[in-house]
C-alpha cells in the first residue's frame, strides 16, 4: 500500500477532556476511493476522531496526516465534512447559502453556479432554489446540507450520521449519491452507529468501542475471518434444541425467525439433525454471514 | 482572506436586504422630520390674527402697548432657536384697535364689546383702568381664556409698556432708557497653544454628538451582533463552518459585517440630517437670520471618525465576548445590562475631564479602553494632549479589541464542542486558556 494511497492517517492520537480521555492511542489508515465505516456506540470518541482530523480540535498526543500533509488551510478546503450537529440559515436562500459554503471552501465564480444547479437536479430540489431554507421540510434541509459537503467537489468527505432522520426514499438516494462519489475516486469517511446501514456501503471499517479501536480492517476480512457460523431457522417446535448452549451459543429470536451463532464445536448439520429429530417443522433453515453488528458484539466482548 | 471577506459579505447582505432595516433606516429621518417640522407648520397655521381692542382709560398707554407688542413680536422670531416652539411667531399676529372711553361709563363700553366680541368681530379686549400705572392690574376679557399664550404675550408686552412709561414719567431719557435694557453677553473663549482662540462650543458640541452617536449605535447594534455570534449556535452551523475557517477569521467577518450595517445606516442618517440641516440653515437665513457652522479644525474631524470607531468598536466586541459565552440572545441581554452601565458611566466622564483635562485622572481615563473614547475626545476639544498620547490611547484601545476578539473566538469554539452549555466567568477563562 504505497503512502500516497492513504488519505488520512492517525497514528497513535489522544485527546483528553479533563479526567475523561475520549480517544486513546488510535492509529488507522484511509485508503483512498474506499468508503471507511468509523463505527462504534454512542459515546465511543468517533465525533472527537473526526473532529480532529477536520481541525475544530486538536489531538493531545500523536499524529495525523491527511493526503500525507499535516493539516493546513489549503488541505482544509479539500474537505467536504458533514456534522451530526448540522443546520442551516434559517432565513437565507438556498443558492446563497451553498454559494456561501463554497466560499469559506475558497470556491467561486461560474463554476460554482453550475454546480449549485447540478445538485439542485441530482436531489430534486431544483425548484426550491430561491426558497428560504425555513420554508423547506426537514428531509429537504438535510438534502441541502448534504449538498453544502460537498458543493467545492472536495477529495475526501467525512459524513457524521448523514441519513439519520431520512426517509427510505431519501436514504436510498443518498446512498447512490455516495457509492457515486466513491466511484468517482472520492474517499469518504462516514461514521455512524447504525450497524446495518455502514454494512451496506463500508469497504473498510474501524470499530471503536470506549474511546479505544477494537478491529480495523476491511469489511469483507473480517465477515470471512468470522466464518459462517449463524443460523437463520424459522421453525415450530424445537426449542430445546435451540437452547441448547452445547449446540447454540447465542439466540436471537426475530417476528417470525431466530438467528443461532454456533457453539464452538457445534456445526449446522447436527443442530439440523437435532431440529428435525426434535419434531420440529422446518421453514427455514439457511447459513448466514454474521451481521456487523454480531461481530462487533464478539469484539466487544472478547476484548472485555 | 476570501474566506473572511465571505463571512463580513454574507452578514452585510443578509441584514441590509432586510426588510426592519430599510424601515428602520427610512422611519427615523421621517420621524425625526414629523417631531421637527410638522408642530412648528401646525404652530404656524394656527396663530390667526388676534384682534384686540384695547380700553386705555389712563390716556397714555395704548402708544406704548403698541410699540412694546411689536418689538416684544421681532424679539421671538429672533429667538426661534431656542427650540421653544410656543415661541413662534404665529402668536403674535396682534391687531390692536383703541377704543375711546372718554364719554361711556365703563358698563356700556363693556356691553357694546361683548356685542362685537359675541359677533366674532373681536377676539377680546383689555382694559386698563385709570390706575393702572400706579397698581398695574388690567383686565383681559376674550373668548378663548384657555390661549395662554396670547395672553402671556399681552401681560409681557404691558410689563414693557408699563415700564417704559414709568421711566419717561421718572424723566429718564430715551438712551438712558435702552442703555437700561441692553441685555448682557457671555462668550467662552479657548485658550490655546496659539494664543486667544474662538470658542470651543461648536467642538464640544460635536464631542458631544459623537458620544451620542456611539451610545446609540451600540443600542441599536450591540444585540445584532450578539445575535449574529448566537446565530451559528443556535441554528448548529458552527461546526460546518469551523471546519472552513478559524473561529478568530468567522468572529471578526461577524464583527466587520455588522459593523458595516450599523455605518451604513448611520451615513444614510447623517446624509438626511444633513440635508434637514442645511435646509434649515437655508430657511433661517432667507428670514435674515445667520447660523454660522461651527470652525473646528480638520485634524478634530479625523479624531472624532477614530475614536468614534474605536468606542462602537470596543462595546461591539464585548457583546461579541458575551455572545461566545451563551447560547440563546435572551441570556447575552440579561449579561449586557452592565455594559450598558459601563457605557454610561464613561459617558458622563465628559463632565469631570472637561473641568480639568490636565489632570492625571483625565490622562488615566483617556487611556483606559473603555472611558477613552469619550474623555479623549473631551481633552482634544479642551486641551489637545501630545500626539503620543492620542496615538497611545488609540492604540490600546484597538489592540484591546483584538484581544477581546480572540478570547471571544477560543470560548466560542470551545463552547461550540460543548453543545448547549452556558459558560461561567471562571469556566469561560478555562476555555480560552485551553481551546
Amino acid at each position: 500500500m504505497a503512502a500516497s494511497e492513504i488519505t488520512v492517517k492517525l497514528d497513535r492520537v489522544s485527546k483528553r477532556f479533563g479526567d475523561f480521555t475520549a480517544v486513546r492511542e488510535l492509529s488507522l489508515a484511509v485508503r483512498r476511493g474506499r468508503v471507511f465505516g468509523l463505527l462504534g456506540p454512542n459515546g465511543a470518541g468517533k465525533t472527537t476522531t473526526i473532529r480532529m482530523i477536520v481541525n475544530i480540535t486538536g489531538p493531545d498526543t500523536g499524529n495525523i496526516l491527511l493526503f500525507g500533509r499535516k493539516i493546513n488551510a489549503e488541505v482544509q478546503n479539500r474537505i467536504g465534512y458533514l456534522p451530526e450537529e448540522r443546520g442551516l440559515y434559517r432565513r437565507m436562500k438556498v443558492a446563497d447559502q451553498l454559494r456561501f459554503f463554497a466560499e469559506l471552501k475558497n470556491v467561486g465564480g461560474k463554476q460554482v453556479e453550475s454546480r449549485i444547479d447540478e445538485w439542485l437536479a441530482r436531489l430534486k430540489l431544483s425548484e426550491w432554489k430561491n426558497k428560504r431554507s425555513m420554508e423547506l421540510s426537514k428531509g429537504m434541509q438535510q438534502k441541502i446540507q448534504f449538498i453544502t459537503t460537498v458543493i467545492h467537489d472536495p477529495d475526501l468527505l467525512i459524513l457524521d450520521e448523514p441519513f439519520s432522520g431520512l426517509d427510505p426514499v431519501n436514504l436510498e438516494l443518498l446512498k447512490e449519491i455516495v457509492l457515486d462519489l466513491k466511484r468517482a475516486g472520492k474517499t469518504i469517511i462516514f461514521s455512524t452507529h447504525q450497524m446495518e446501514v455502514a454494512e451496506k456501503i463500508c469497504d473498510d471499517i474501524c470499530l471503536l468501542n470506549r474511546s479505544e479501536k477494537v478491529f480495523e480492517g476491511s469489511l469483507r476480512d473480517i465477515k470471512s475471518s468470522f466464518g459462517r457460523n449463524s443460523v437463520a431457522v424459522r421453525c415450530e417446535g424445537g426449542d430445546g434444541v435451540l437452547d441448547d448452549p452445547a449446540l447454540v451459543s447465542k439466540l436471537m429470536r426475530h417476528a417470525d425467525e431466530a438467528q443461532a451463532l454456533l457453539a464452538a464445536g457445534a456445526d449446522a448439520q447436527t443442530l439440523l439433525r437435532r431440529l428435525i429429530d426434535s419434531g420440529a417443522v422446518i421453514g427455514k433453515f439457511e447459513m448466514i454471514e454474521p451481521s456487523l453488528n454480531d461481530i462487533f458484539i464478539a469484539k466487544v466482548t472478547e476484548a472485555a | 482572506m476570501r474566506k473572511f471577506l465571505a463571512v463580513v459579505k454574507r452578514e452585510y447582505v443578509q441584514r441590509v436586504r432586510a426588510k426592519m432595516f430599510i424601515v428602520s433606516t427610512v422611519l427615523l429621518p421621517l420621524a425625526m422630520s414629523l417631531f421637527g417640522v410638522v408642530p412648528a407648520i401646525i404652530l404656524n397655521m394656527e396663530g390667526s390674527r388676534q384682534r384686540v381692542a384695547v380700553v386705555d382709560r389712563t390716556g397714555k398707554m395704548y402708544g406704548q402697548l403698541k410699540q412694546a407688542l411689536s418689538s416684544e413680536q421681532v424679539n421671538q422670531q429672533s429667538n426661534s432657536n431656542d427650540n421653544d416652539p410656543r415661541r413662534s411667531t404665529g402668536f403674535g399676529n396682534f391687531v390692536l384697535e383703541e377704543v375711546n372711553a372718554d364719554n361711556q361709563s365703563i358698563e356700556q363700553l363693556r356691553a357694546n364689546l361683548d356685542q362685537r366680541l359675541r359677533a366674532r368681530q373681536l377676539e377680546g379686549y383689555v382694559i386698563l383702568p385709570p390706575d393702572f400705572l400706579e397698581h398695574g392690574q388690567a383686565e383681559f376679557f376674550n373668548r378663548n381664556p384657555g390661549d395662554l399664550f396670547s395672553s402671556r404675550l399681552l401681560q409681557s408686552a404691558l410689563n414693557r409698556a408699563v415700564r417704559e412709561q414709568r421711566l419717561i414719567e421718572a424723566k429718564v431719557d430715551s438712551k438712558t432708557r435702552q442703555q437700561l435694557f441692553r441685555p448682557v453677553e457671555l462668550q467662552a473663549v479657548k485658550i490655546g497653544d496659539t494664543g486667544a482662540e474662538r470658542d470651543s462650543g461648536g467642538s464640544f458640541a460635536l464631542v458631544f454628538g459623537v458620544g451620542i452617536t456611539m451610545y446609540l449605535s451600540i443600542l441599536m447594534y450591540g444585540q445584532a451582533i450578539l445575535g449574529a455570534v448566537i446565530e451559528e449556535k443556535e441554528t448548529r452551523i458552527a461546526e460546518i463552518l469551523f471546519s472552513s475557517v478559524k473561529p478568530f477569521t468567522l468572529m471578526m467577518g461577524k464583527l466587520v459585517g455588522v459593523s458595516l450595517v450599523a455605518l451604513t445606516q448611520l451615513a444614510i442618517w447623517g446624509l438626511a440630517f444633513s440635508a434637514f440641516a442645511l435646509y434649515g440653515v437655508g430657511v433661517l437665513a432667507g428670514r435674515g437670520i445667520r447660523a454660522s457652522i461651527p470652525t473646528i479644525p480638520f485634524s478634530h474631524y479625523i479624531y472624532f471618525g477614530l475614536f468614534f470607531l474605536l468606542g462602537y468598536f470596543l462595546y461591539a466586541t464585548i457583546y461579541a465576548l458575551l455572545g461566545s459565552m451563551v447560547t440563546t440572545v435572551q441570556e447575552g441581554g440579561q449579561l449586557a445590562m452592565p455594559v450598558i452601565l459601563i457605557l454610561v458611566i464613561s459617558f458622563y466622564l465628559f463632565l469631570p475631564v472637561s473641568r480639568s483635562p490636565d489632570s492625571s485622572f483625565s490622562f488615566w481615563v483617556s487611556m483606559l479602553p473603555l472611558s477613552a473614547p469619550v474623555a479623549m475626545l473631551v481633552r482634544i476639544v479642551t486641551q489637545t494632549p501630545p500626539f503620543w498620547q492620542i496615538a497611545l490611547s488609540l492604540l490600546i484601545g484597538f489592540g484591546t479589541v483584538l484581544l477581546l476578539m480572540w478570547i471571544a473566538s477560543r470560548i466560542y469554539r470551545v463552547g461550540m464542542l460543548m453543545y448547549g452549555k452556558r459558560a461561567s466567568i471562571p469556566e469561560a477563562w478555562r476555555w480560552a486558556r485551553q481551546a
